[in-house]
This record gives structure tokens, C-alpha cells and sequence, in this order.
């Protein structure tokens, strides 16, 4: 039984985890706080709705990357391309949070406030395993396998490539980046594509687990990520992976003690303390280990 | 009708007031649906089952809901920029999941009983305040302020305690943020916690936005605006959300500087000193030609 709540709670902080790498990226190469993050998340799972019925699961994947990657170009292209003055960070964050409440408001027109039943084609995904005492359904597995081999990716294409280490110099400083002949633009569009893609396809992973897409999740999801980013350092990508595998846990455990109607409080105090105690995060290896600005 | 909308837009208008005090000394607060909870709930308590005069309960509930601010800002408020932001959403999620666990107050099911707050009590309470924050636009206070916002460093070494400042403002800005609530309980009678959930802080924060925030009255004009339009046009209520949206992108889009810019507060109410060196400024810029 505990064993199945670790697991289960592992399951959420991989999609946790997925989401708050998005916020992270963002805010560790561009230091701008990107509020529409949580919303592409969210869309995340109607696009699994509109893509899942008509094709195998595998291909939906493939589909929602792009489709939460064009997202992210979208948002960057509304929301943050005008406001790079220093100033402009706050005001960048306010209208990607406008952006958010348009995105929301289109997709109640379209489905509904309610969530919507989402029905996969898969048996396979739902038969389960035996392993330690615990039942482990396909799904569990194949969300944990996406979330981690994503990261995977991610963690490559920062250290191994050519457009990773462009993406590192500009987090390190905008103007020498530039002065050393990186189109700012492009790795800028890069890094929101891909943060995006992560949010999105977190969003079919959520969907897939709890059968149904969730206009609310932006909301709640999405902004204990946010937390979650916070918790494990801002623009540190290991803080966001092991904080959202902290929180994940932590919830689960706060289920099986019977303190289910707290669990949506763990990631903000788990935060305060955090900030009390160890402002610069769990690891805090980011930019911001110094200047705690943004 | 009228009377509602009255209503209606008044506790807009105190709530956006609320963050803007917050503003004032540079912190972007979403925070403030919770303290209008806070607010709502305490005076609701004290007349509802202590048999409390709606004045004096309000008032309670105001210092309560400050006092509570300060106590849960003092760490936050020493961080800065965005760890602030996600401390404000922070209270909000956690104040909700608290009040639907106590009982007392109703849990999920919701508080009522309240009763005797108007139309004319919140117009009375909107001049009260803003009398109060026109005198501080006019007060050496105001350039206190002015320098925190600015530049807290700076502020800093001129011996100014940035942190209290910040406290104070955060504080002050609980306090009226809970006296909205307390009318808008006592005028409802009936509120749960879902009333106050995080989209009411990001709307009142956007109120601000929209109208301007280099001045009391630009949160004046967002909130009575945004209150008003859409009850009397019918599209604008369906599309609400989307409709504020756009407006906030275009107005961010069309002001590049940033509205966040604070520039012209000080010029524009301290005229002696400002407006001299500006001339001065312009004239030297005119002279060689």
C-alpha cells in the first residue's frame, strides 16, 4: 500500500517536474516569469482530447510536442517580445497573465468549465503489473518513462549541443551573448518552444492519468509548478526535477496519514519554508544564486 | 440594479486601492483576495455570533487582517520581485484550503447570517480611503515611498529601514483589502471560500494595471470601469475574460516604456522643485539651436 502511494506520488512529481523545468528554463535564460507557461499545460490536455481518438497514443505525443512548442512561440511572440527593458520583466509577466486569462476563457467557450471525459484506445496502457506488493499500471510506467526521457533530452540538448550552449550564454548575460554574434531571438524562441512542448505534454500526461482534460489545472497544477520551480532554486533544472518528485511524495504520504484535504496547501508551505531558511532554493546552482532578482 | 452595481464597483475600487498601497512601496501583491477573506470572515464571526455593531467589527477584522499580513509577509517581504509574487499566490491557495477545513466558519458549505452593509456604506468607506491614501500622495511619507519603489538600495544607504516600509505598505494594504471584504460579506450575507479564489487577486491586480499605477486614480478609473461596462453590455459579460485580456496586452503593448514605470508621480505632485529642472533641462537642450 505505501509502496503503491510512493509510486503514485513519484507519478505526479514527474508531471510536476515537467512543468516546473518549463518555468525554470524560461526564467533562468530570460529571468522573465512566463504566467501563460501554466495555461499552455492546461491546453496540453484538449489537444489530447482532439488528437488521442483519432490516432495511437505515441503519435498524440509527437503532435502535442509541437503543438505546445508553436504555443510557446505564440506566447513568446504576444507576450515578451516588446518588453525586454528591465522594466519590462514585471510588465512581461502581467501580460503573459493576461495572455493566460484569454487562453483559459477560449477553451471554456469551446469545451465548457466542467472537465471533459477523455477515452483512449489503449488497453495496454491500463493493465497492471505486480512489483513489490504494488500494483503498476502501464500508465504509470509510460509516464514516468516520458517525463524522465524528456528531461533526458532536455539535459542533453543544454550540455552536449551547439544551440545548448547558446542557450547557457544568454543565460549568463544578454548583451555579451549578443556581442558574441548569438541571434538572441532564435535561442529565446528555442528555449519557449521547448519549455512549452514540456507543459504540453505534461498536460496529455495529466490528462491521460486522471481520464479527463481539466480547464482548472492551470490554476492549481500550474501554479504549484511554479512553486515547485521556486522550491527547487529558480532557473536550476535539478532543484525543479528533485522538488517536484519532493512535493509529489509529500503529497502522497499526506493522503495515506488521512490529511487528504490539506494536500493542496504542501507546495506553498513547503515554499515559505523554503524561502525562510534557504532563500536561494533547494540547490539554488542557478543564476539567481546571488542576485535574487527577477 | 443601480444600487449593486454601485456596490459592486466600490469594493473594486477598495480592493484595487488595496493593491495599489502594496504597489506604492514596489511590491505586486496576489494576496489580496485572501485578505478580503480574512476581512469578510472575522467581521462575519464577530456580528453574526457575538452580536458586534458592523463598524467596530470591521475595524477588528481590518487590524486582524494586517496584523496577519505582517506576520506572514515579514519573510516574504525581505525577497524580492518574483519570490514575492509566488508568496502572495502562496497565501491565497492556503487561506482557502484552511477555511474550508474549519467548521466554525462553515467549511466548504460557506458562512452567512450577515447583514447591514449598503450601497451607501462602501461609497462612504471608498471616500474615507481615499481621502486618506490623497493625503498620503501629498505627505512626506509619499517620497519615503518613492524612494523604496525606486530603488531599494539606494533607499537603503539613505537610512531608510526598506523591509518596514515594505511591511507597512503590505499591511496597510491587508487593511483595506479586509474592510472590502467585510462590506462585501454584510452586504451578500452569504459567502464561501471559493468567493475568493486566485482569479479574484489576478483580476484586482489587472484592474490596477489597466487604469495605471502611477497614481491613485488610475486604480480608480480600472476597477469602476471594468465593474460597470460589462453590466451594461451583454457581450463584454460573456467574453469578459478574453475582453480584459486584450485590453491589458494592447494597453501594455501601445505604453512601451512599461506601465510599471513610476516615473512621473513625484514630478507631477511635487511641482516646485521638478517642474523648475525640467525647464532648466529644456532649455539647455534648446539653447545651441
Amino acid at each position: 500500500m505505501l509502496a503503491g502511494q510512493i509510486l503514485n506520488g513519484l507519478v505526479t512529481g514527474a508531471m510536476y517536474a515537467l512543468v516546473a523545468i518549463g518555468f525554470s528554463l524560461v526564467i533562468g535564460t530570460l529571468d522573465k516569469l512566463n504566467f501563460a507557461h501554466s495555461e499552455v499545460f492546461m491546453v496540453g490536455g484538449f489537444i489530447a482530447l482532439l488528437t488521442v481518438s483519432y490516432m495511437p497514443w505515441q503519435l498524440a505525443l509527437l503532435v502535442i510536442f509541437l503543438v505546445g512548442g508553436l504555443l510557446g512561440l505564440a506566447t513568446e511572440f504576444i507576450a515578451f517580445r516588446r518588453f525586454q527593458t528591465t522594466e519590462g520583466k514585471v510588465t512581461a509577466a502581467l501580460a503573459s497573465m493576461a495572455l493566460g486569462l484569454i487562453i483559459t476563457d477560449l477553451v471554456h467557450k469551446g469545451w465548457g468549465t466542467e472537465p471533459v471525459p477523455l477515452k483512449v484506445q489503449s488497453e495496454w496502457l491500463q493493465t497492471g503489473h505486480s512489483l513489490f506488493g504494488a500494483t503498476v499500471l502501464n500508465l504509470q510506467i509510460v509516464i514516468l518513462a516520458v517525463a524522465f526521457l524528456l528531461m533526458a533530452m532536455l539535459h542533453v540538448l543544454l550540455h552536449k549541443s551547439r544551440m545548448g550552449r547558446q542557450i547557457r550564454a544568454l543565460a549568463e548575460s544578454n548583451v555579451s551573448a549578443s556581442l558574441l554574434g548569438i541571434n538572441v531571438r532564435r535561442v529565446t524562441q528555442t528555449v519557449f518552444f521547448v519549455s512549452s512542448a514540456l507543459a504540453a505534454v505534461g498536460g496529455l500526461l495529466v490528462a491521460l492519468r486522471g481520464g479527463a482534460a481539466n480547464s482548472e489545472i492551470g490554476l492549481t497544477f500550474g501554479l504549484k509548478s511554479l512553486a515547485i520551480m521556486a522550491i527547487g532554486g529558480m532557473g536550476d533544472l535539478r532543484g525543479a526535477l528533485v522538488g517536484g518528485l519532493l512535493i509529489g511524495v509529500l503529497e502522497a504520504l499526506m493522503f495515506q496519514m488521512g490529511l487528504g484535504r490539506l494536500v493542496e496547501m504542501t507546495a506553498w508551505v513547503a515554499l515559505m519554508a523554503v524561502l525562510m531558511f534557504r532563500p536561494q532554493g533547494l540547490f539554488g546552482g542557478g543564476i539567481h544564486a546571488q542576485e535574487q532578482r527577477a | 440594479m443601480i444600487a449593486d452595481h454601485l456596490f459592486f464597483a466600490g469594493i473594486n475600487v477598495l480592493l484595487a486601492w488595496s493593491v495599489y498601497v502594496v504597489l506604492m512601496t514596489g511590491s505586486l501583491s496576489f494576496a489580496q483576495g485572501m485578505f478580503m477573506a480574512v476581512g469578510c470572515y472575522t467581521a462575519g464571526v464577530l456580528t453574526v455570533k457575538f452580536g458586534w455593531p458592523l463598524l467596530a467589527a470591521t475595524l477588528a477584522a481590518a487590524t486582524l487582517a494586517s496584523i496577519v499580513a505582517a506576520v506572514v509577509g515579514w519573510p516574504a517581504l525581505r525577497l524580492r520581485g518574483v519570490y514575492l509574487i509566488l508568496v502572495t499566490i502562496g497565501i491565497t491557495f492556503c487561506g482557502r484550503v484552511l477555511l474550508e477545513n474549519v467548521e466554525y466558519v462553515g467549511g466548504v458549505a460557506g458562512f452567512g447570517g450577515m447583514s447591514g452593509a449598503s450601497h451607501t456604506t462602501v461609497l462612504v468607506a471608498v471616500a474615507l480611503i481615499g481621502t486618506a491614501i490623497f493625503w498620503l500622495s501629498r505627505s512626506p511619507l509619499q517620497r519615503t515611498l518613492d524612494a523604496v519603489r525606486e530603488d531599494d538600495r539606494v533607499a537603503a544607504s539613505l537610512g531608510i529601514n526598506v523591509p518596514v516600509v515594505r511591511l507597512i505598505g503590505f499591511a496597510s494594504g491587508a487593511f483595506i483589502a479586509a474592510i472590502a471584504g467585510s462590506l462585501f460579506g454584510h452586504y451578500m450575507s452569504f459567502v464561501r471560500p471559493e468567493s475568493f479564489d486566485i482569479l479574484l487577486s489576478v483580476y484586482v491586480v489587472l484592474y490596477v494595471v489597466l487604469g495605471g499605477v502611477n497614481n491613485m486614480w488610475g486604480a480608480l478609473l480600472g476597477a469602476t470601469v471594468m465593474t460597470l461596462l460589462p453590466e451594461y453590455f451583454r457581450v463584454l459579460a460573456e467574453w469578459r475574460p478574453t475582453v480584459f485580456g486584450l485590453a491589458i496586452l494592447l494597453m501594455l503593448l501601445f505604453r512601451p516604456q512599461g506601465l510599471l514605470s513610476f516615473r512621473t508621480l513625484s514630478s507631477r505632485w511635487k511641482p516646485a522643485n521638478g517642474a523648475s529642472a525640467i525647464t532648466t533641462d529644456e532649455q539647455c537642450k534648446t539653447a545651441p539651436s
